[in-house]
């Protein structure tokens, strides 16, 4: 008699770690699948998704000693799985990511190439003047970005090429 | 007397309940003016561009202020998501006492609450699906 209260009791408390089990796995299976699905934040889901697929495995095979119901042990084992897998795409995501960051330092110097010849370009057929005044002191500085009239105009006066000519007058 | 312990559905439910609670305390101790939050956007970090769900935390935070229009400027789809975490909240106290009062409809009940919740969770989380799907 004692023997078959024993056996009772024991086979109550196998079927009670089962659905403990299950229970604890349905939870951070669901607590998972919520993670995995928010970009960025979701790589971090693996873990508790592989907690949950351990526990509900576990589980499982108490419960297939035990022949006790397997419904949440299911539940959470399947809900587990699905989130792990939309967690581990965000490994994807974040190379995606890694190869953009990569890019970006080479796009901004093309963009500022481009910015710096646009700039030059303009600034081509410009006169610069600066006037600087000090006391009685006066600077002018006469910058002729004339490029192509300058270059005529020094292959007359000297016969060979410049770029730049500043003339620095002191009044 | 229904003995918690005995029903799972029960003992899941408070526990969802839980976690929902503990969100609305991490949105209500961290504060959207100090910008103290814990959790940093790996995407935004590495491209200077935010993703999707970046601003995430201050929305809720403003949102569980009183703040909804500052909330919408920094998540878009924050009240969205504010509102999914509020209706699995009262969800879980409703159908628990369903479940509790009325006995006899408690596999219907489950039911309902699998495919209304799965329902309401693609509903809220579908901008962040089609991001992760580009990106993927």
């Amino acid at each position: 008699m004692n023997k078959n209260l024993m056996l009772k009791n024991m086979e109550e408390t196998q079927n009670n770690t089962g659905q403990n089990l299950g229970i604890a796995a349905l939870i951070t299976a669901i607590v998972t699948f919520v993670l995995a699905v928010i970009p960025c934040v979701g790589l971090i889901a693996i873990i508790p998704g592989i907690i949950a697929i351990v526990l509900a495995s576990v589980g499982l095979s108490n419960a297939a000693k035990s022949d006790s119901p397997r419904g949440i042990l299911l539940a959470g084992l399947i809900i587990a799985i699905i989130a792990s897998l939309i967690s581990f795409s965000q490994v994807f995501v974040a190379g995606k990511i890694a190869e953009k960051a990569d890019k970006w330092p080479n796009r901004i110097e093309e963009i500022v190439d481009e910015v710096q010849k646009d700039v030059l370009k303009d600034l081509e057929d410009a006169n610069i003047s600066i006037k600087i005044e000090s006391g009685d002191e006066k600077i002018e500085i006469n910058a002729d970005a004339n490029k192509g009239a300058r270059e005529k105009t020094l292959e007359e006066l000297e016969g060979e090429d410049a770029s730049v000519i500043d003339s620095v007058d002191k009044k | 007397m229904v003995r918690i312990r005995k029903e799972p559905y029960l003992i899941i439910n408070i526990f969802l309940a839980g976690i929902i609670l503990l969100v609305m305390l991490y949105s209500g101790i961290f504060s959207p003016d100090k910008d103290n939050y814990p959790v940093t956007c790996i995407h935004e970090q590495l491209t200077g561009v935010p993703c999707v769900s970046c601003g995430l935390s201050h929305s809720f935070s403003l949102i569980v202020r009183g703040r909804v229009e500052e909330a919408y400027e920094w998540n878009i789809y924050g009240m969205r998501v504010f509102i999914f975490f509020m209706a699995q909240f009262f969800m879980r106290i409703l159908f628990s006492y369903i479940y509790i009062r009325y006995t006899e409809t408690r596999k219907q009940l489950i039911n309902l609450d699998i495919a209304g919740s799965s329902a309401i969770f693609l509903i809220s989380f579908w901008h962040f699906f089609a991001w992760i799907v580009r990106f993927s």
